[in-house]
């Protein structure tokens, strides 16, 4: 089983690589997040039946995690009201300038806000979107708007 | 800028490939970066403590004092230790495949259990020490003075931990907030 369960995280891990950059600010709470949502999976993966999609199932842990476990507490990081040009210069060199730049915009929304955008960008219906966050389709449509105008605010 | 116009970057973010000895030594408690931490700070804590209820009946005179004072040192300590490990389970314990509103409603009410007993056990745990070293004290105005410090003490450190608590709390109010304020509009 566990050698089942390793290749399909390995596949699949990109998912986890982006929740962790969308709820942490820096490397090492990336990094923290990443390896607390793999164990995760690997706590529920008995119980992953395949009924659901890899990545629905995988989003449904990787977000709850993110959202609800303990998480150690850390120093505030204060937000830039806008995005400095040079932004990448400031963070770890190995990410790339418009991944940092994607990362940082998506970093200013709600967590909920994030939770709905990752599952959008990722092609979910708004059918799998709501049973994943809890809202009903028409709030996730409701929400979709105001998180595009809220972007256009910060990329502006 | 559209929102679609995101979707590139997303799709081609994270190709940061990790092994999969990488992702095995992951699924390890051992190598759990947080829970490695804790589980250290615990495993001290309990040892610490279960000596000190070894040697405290000779160290500090234990046959000398009354019987409550006794109890309530032994009750205080094994609640101490007991909250602890309550805590560490109740960390350990998986996220749900719930949704997500309910999971962190979920785990709200878990935070808010914890803090209470964490707290009561807190405040019980110093009382019992207070009441074991006070039982058989002649007290004289200095000795007066010690114990009040002593309180104030511990009722400073009790306050502090509450506000941890509370901020933490606040935080997930604020995320179900977050949950309910849209659905009410749309609703």
């Amino acid at each position: 089983m566990e050698k089942q369960f390793l290749q399909l995280i390995h596949d699949h891990q990109e998912i986890i690589y982006k929740i962790s950059a969308l709820y942490r600010d820096s490397k090492e709470d990336r990094e923290d997040l990443f390896q607390e949502i793999v164990y995760q999976l690997w706590k529920s993966y008995p119980g992953f039946r395949g009924a659901s999609k890899v990545s629905t199932w995988m989003y449904r842990i990787a977000l709850n995690t993110a959202l609800a476990i303990y998480r150690k507490p850390r120093l505030k990081i204060d937000h830039y009201p806008e995005l400095p040009p040079k932004l990448h210069s400031l963070r770890e060199e190995s990410i790339s300038e418009n991944e940092d730049r994607l990362f940082e915009a998506l970093g200013k929304l709600s967590d909920a806000e994030k939770a709905i955008v990752a599952l959008y960008l990722d092609e979910f219906s708004y059918k799998e979107m709501a049973a994943i966050t809890g809202f009903s389709e028409t709030n996730i449509g409701v929400r979709l708007n105001r998180i595009k105008n809220k972007l256009k605010e910060i990329i502006k | 800028m559209e929102l679609d116009e995101f979707k590139s970057g997303w799709r081609n973010a994270g190709n940061r490939i990790k092994s999969q000895e990488d992702l095995e030594k992951m699924t390890k408690l051992v190598n759990h970066p947080v829970i490695k931490r804790i589980k250290t700070r615990l495993a001290i804590q309990i040892v610490v403590l279960l000596l000190f209820l070894l040697v405290y009946y000779d160290w500090f005179d234990g046959d000398q004092k009354p019987l409550y004072a006794n109890l309530a040192l032994v009750t205080g300590l094994v609640l101490y230790v007991l909250n602890d490990v309550v805590g560490y389970l109740s960390l350990m314990k998986p996220v749900g495949e719930s949704n997500l509103r309910q999971s962190v409603l979920d785990y709200l009410m878990r935070v808010k259990r914890l803090s209470f007993f964490s707290l009561l056990v807190t405040l019980l745990y110093s009382s019992s020490i207070v009441i074991f070293f006070t039982s058989t004290i002649v007290f004289t105005k200095e000795k007066w003075l010690v114990l009040l410090f002593s309180t104030v003490i511990v009722c400073q450190l009790i306050i502090l931990s509450s506000k941890l608590w509370s901020r933490w709390i606040k935080k997930l109010n604020q995320q179900i907030k977050d949950f309910d304020v849209d659905d009410n509009r749309t609703a």
